[in-house]
């Protein structure tokens, strides 16, 4: 068993797991947030994203432990006391989600890009959403909803509004 | 380009949706169904039909479904049946609680029940908007005064007709839709690849109860067509075992396959569907292989006639094709 | 006799701790903003581009898929699967697996009341026994304290088989000296006929007789939320089982049949599923759950790997689809003759709605007075095909339409005008004899071909001036052909 220590959301958590458990695994089972969902459990689809130190990353191919010391964003931690994160409400303007399931790594996706690139290109965001798979949405919607939520965060505009 | 037609519900044998409608007495309403929310926005749409035929907004309309103790019975999420069955089922019940105000508020307003309406969260004397009453008011009543809290039940079934054993003669369904796409594609004639450009889709869906949903529909068709068309495939080996189980092997459409799409609701009404409405979930990716293989053909001359058309199916017919053809000198 | 040690007798397994309620609670500690957006609150409701009811808890990822769902005591199951294509099964000895420490329930097909179910023919076992029909079946499951030691119980599972020669292409199942995949059953399990008018008369009456015989694949739906299921079977003798069913009074029915217990001991709850597209509409795991939670007495939760999804789940069914088409030389459709053949893999499933989807819509939207189409579908021993999002019809569709272009090439049309000369109006006959309503195949042609900026020399008469089709819009591109069609 190996303990970690992981900031999550900005709380620092603690949990002891088996060595060979992923940070998806403890991130549901162990630190009670089933946001981040297991579609395949091998980095192909992109359901588990979440951020580390910044960077998207599938968190079913990270262990546990080597997110020991770092910083952990996951869907349940978007959205904060002033209310929900501008790209959560732009995906639900759209209806950018249907079944929903790839909806919390498809929204880390987008956040890690506007983060880094508040003004990104239609190529840039298909390219930031690459290793999400959805099979119902068609991307269409969710690309329009990140675009509007980068305006909204640029300021352009304040309402996410159709 | 490919044009389409695709049925509403099952093939001949019953596929009945049964619904259950109650209303409050602040006149918001609960709607009980035995389909379930897989995605399409199915729930949404009831709630937008229970909402219309009760005069109330969508938001007024709680939605309990997907659970056999407690709502009825559903030949559930299939065969593009939702809108069309469930939602007639829906409007039908929902039809039932409203007659009940109307029954409790005709006395209060003077008229008979049927020359009454509701809208606008109102039940409203026909041709005389001002002598209304609120949707609340009248729920209210019938609850606390009249003692008859508003409730009603329907089932709805496609009127079919069996088809004849022999020639396949008969009505095996209650309604059709109809769509056409047509696809513009870029061939890479040195590698056979085939990039879908844009996609043009003129679905019909009878009325669009709701068109933000039509579109995400059509959108997620398309994706599902253009794996359909170019990359899908379970590959088997010899001995019948699957060899590319899996989502690394199994390619399927990413946000860098998807063309630009351009979705465009035919105007329609359907007299037996729930405010004129058909469906839409199946049929959006009917067309769609069909129209980027007649892309691929008319953009470079050769037609594929198995799926998926690869890159190498594609470069090879290529091959093939110039082979064939006398050479000609390229200005 | 085989003695079976009690759990009692095994080591105690340290059982994971469960930390999350038996129902998602709201994870945020900070109040929700409540904006209904605008579209929801207006009247009339039909018409409005509502947002979805369910789109604010998909954003904040407080959806609750049945995976998201632990209840205290809660085993996890896992499936053994054959891994061969069609075999005998000479024993299956779990013995070993019963004995490890942390499991609590083994079951076989022996353990069902009644192995077989289906939609229509009952040809699917829950748990194969005696016989394997493809690799996906499942032979034997577990359940264990954890999804490890249940994982690490199915290798130790010992099944005999002999291993037989399997039935792969359809075409082959289609002879009468092929081997019955489910003999005595014939390997051509349903068959449908259309005919309509006189083809022989028809194809007389034409001036050209186009043929052509089109391919499709096996693909799988791909949900993103795996198949998931959890049993509870309490005192009372009532099973509670949420499931990513997307038709839970079949699933109901199905699931009463196979436990031999009345439906009304059942309850199934689908929650929200996350994604179906016709996969998830016929139980899979639900009755083997049931009796692992029946004989543990702990609920039991199951989830599909993703090999699992490919493997063990419904496909679509591969068509080999055969046309011929007689048509005059001013594009009008005098006959067609079809002939359909659909690999239905191991059991029947969706097979009947498929087969007559296919047959029915396989001459297009179109009048055509003289047709004959007949459709049948075979047993292979591959993964079985279902329902998949369109029964058939993207199949017959890229066999009708490309047929459709193929004969616009010939004639020299514009393939916009062959389909709107040959075009179902309002009030056409269907190839089944229903007259149609609510017709707009033609609308829909000429505005996808307007939006699409669709370049036409002229309606309905261009067998004269084209260069045999659209007029091509070549982009500047190095290596490709831009084309518009």
């Amino acid at each position: 068993m190996v303990t970690v220590t992981i900031n999550i959301n900005g709380e620092n958590r603690t949990a002891t797991v088996p060595p060979e458990t992923t940070l998806l695994r403890a991130l549901r089972d162990n630190f009670n947030l089933p946001g981040s969902k297991l579609g395949c459990d091998v980095g192909d689809c992109g359901a588990c994203t979440v951020i580390v130190d910044g960077k998207p990353i599938n968190s079913c191919l990270m262990l546990a432990a080597q997110a020991d010391g770092r910083k952990v964003l996951t869907i349940e931690g978007l959205a904060s006391m002033n209310g929900v994160h501008p790209l959560q409400r732009a995906f639900e303007d759209c209806a950018s989600l249907q079944c929903g399931f790839c909806g919390p790594g498809v929204i880390m996706s987008a956040k890690a890009l506007i983060d880094e690139n508040p003004d990104p290109t239609i190529p840039q965001i298909r390219d930031a959403l690459g290793g999400n798979l959805c099979r119902c949405t068609g991307y269409v919607k969710m690309i329009e909803a990140i675009q509007i939520a980068a305006r909204v965060m640029r300021g352009e505009t304040a309402e996410v509004n159709r | 380009m490919a044009c389409m037609w695709y049925p509403i519900g099952f093939t001949v044998a019953a596929n009945p949706s049964s619904a259950v409608v109650k209303m409050d007495e602040d006149g918001t309403a609960t709607l009980l169904t035995g389909t379930v929310e897989t995605g399409q926005g199915s729930l949404t749409i009831l709630a937008q039909i229970v909402a219309q035929e009760l005069g109330i907004a969508t938001d007024d309309v709680v939605v309990v479904s997907a659970d056999t103790d407690a709502t009825p019975m559903d030949t559930g999420a299939i065969a593009s049946r939702t809108t069309y069955v469930t939602g007639n089922a829906a409007r039908m019940a929902a039809e039932k609680v409203k007659l009940m105000l109307f029954d409790v508020a005709a006395p209060m307003l003077g008229v008979k029940p049927h020359q009454l309406e509701a809208k606008d969260h109102k039940i409203v004397v026909k041709g005389y908007p001002q002598r209304n009453m609120h949707i609340a008011d009248v729920a209210n009543h019938a609850r606390v005064v009249t003692g008859e809290p508003p409730i009603g039940s329907a089932s709805f079934n496609p009127a079919t007709v069996a088809l004849d054993p022999e020639t396949g003669q008969g009505k095996p369904f209650g309604t059709y839709v109809y769509a056409t796409q047509i696809a513009e594609v870029d061939v890479d004639d040195e590698t056979g690849e085939v990039e879908v450009i844009r996609m043009v889709a003129s679905h019909d869906c009878g009325t669009p109860i709701n068109p933000m949903l039509v579109e995400g529909q059509v959108e997620g068709g398309i994706s599902m067509g253009v794996g359909f068309a170019l990359q899908e495939e379970i590959l088997f080996n010899a001995q019948g075992v699957q060899i590319n189980p899996n989502l690394t092997n199994y390619i399927m459409p990413t946000s860098l396959d998807m063309p630009e799409i351009e979705v465009d609701i035919v105007d329609n009404y359907d007299p037996t569907g729930p405010f004129g409405a058909k469906g839409v979930g199946e049929p959006t990716l009917v067309p769609t292989a069909a129209a980027i293989l007649n892309a691929i053909y008319n953009a470079v001359g050769v037609r594929i006639t198995s799926l998926p058309a690869t890159a190498e199916k594609v470069f090879n017919a290529i091959q093939a094709k110039r082979e064939a053809e006398p050479k000609q000198i390229t200005a | 006799m085989d003695k079976k040690p009690t759990v009692a007798e095994k080591t105690v397994v340290q059982e994971p701790s469960i930390l999350h309620e038996s129902v998602i609670a709201p994870l945020v500690s900070y109040p929700i903003e409540v904006v209904v957006p605008k579209a929801r609150q207006q009247t009339p409701a039909v018409g409005q581009r509502a947002t979805r009811l369910d789109g604010r808890l998909h954003g904040l990822g407080q959806t609750g898929y049945i995976d998201d769902i632990t209840f205290p005591g809660m085993l996890y199951a896992k499936i053994k699967r054959a891994g061969v294509a069609s075999a005998r099964i000479r024993s299956i000895d779990t013995s070993e697996a019963e004995a490890m420490p942390g499991v609590m329930a083994v079951v076989t097909g022996k353990d069902v009341p009644c192995n077989s179910f289906g939609p229509s023919l009952k040809d699917q076992p829950v748990l194969a026994y005696e016989r394997v029909f493809h690799a996906g079946d499942g032979v034997a499951a577990v359940a264990a304290v954890t999804e490890q030691i249940a994982a690490e119980a199915l290798e130790k599972i010992k099944i005999d088989y002999e291993v037989l020669t399997p039935v792969l292409d359809p075409l082959e199942s289609l002879k009468l000296e092929t081997p019955g995949v489910h003999a005595p059953s014939a390997n051509i399990y349903q068959s449908k006929v259309i005919k309509k008018g006189d083809i022989e008369k028809g194809f007389a009456a034409s001036d050209h007789i186009v043929e052509g015989t089109f391919r499709t694949q096996m693909v799988e739906h791909v949900p993103l939320e795996p198949h998931a299921t959890i049993a509870m079977w309490d005192a009372n003798g009532r099973v509670t089982i949420h499931s990513t069913l997307g038709r839970i009074t079949l699933g109901r029915a199905d699931v009463a049949r196979t436990l031999a217990i009345p439906i009304s001991r059942i309850r199934i709850v689908a929650t929200i599923v996350g994604g179906n597209f016709g996969g998830k509409n016929e139980i899979t795991t639900e009755p083997v759950l049931a009796l692992l939670s029946k004989k543990s007495g702990r609920p039991v939760k199951s989830v599909f790997t993703r090999p699992d999804e490919f493997i063990a789940s419904t496909t679509r069914h591969p068509l080999i689809m055969d046309y011929k088409t007689g048509v005059t030389k001013d594009g009008r459709i005098q006959a067609r003759k079809i002939r359909l053949i659909l690999d239905g893999g191991a059991y029947c499933s969706w097979s009947e709605t498929t087969l007559g989807k296919a047959c029915i819509l396989s001459a297009g939207p179109y009048n055509i007075d003289n047709l004959y189409a007949e459709a049948h579908v075979v047993y292979t021993n591959k993964t079985m095909t279902g329902a998949m999002r369109g029964f058939g019809a993207p199949q017959v569709c890229f066999a009708y339409e490309s047929h459709m272009d193929d004969i616009a090439h010939l004639l020299k049309m514009d393939p916009l005008d062959i389909r709107l000369i040959n075009a179902f109006n309002e009030g056409s006959l269907s190839p089944t004899g229903q007259t149609l309503q609510s017709v707009v195949v033609k609308e829909s042609l000429l505005r996808a071909a307007e939006r699409f900026g669709w370049h036409s020399n002229g309606k309905g008469s261009t067998n004269g001036g084209t260069n045999g089709g659209a007029k091509l819009l070549e982009k500047e591109n190095v290596n490709g052909n831009t084309v518009r069609v």
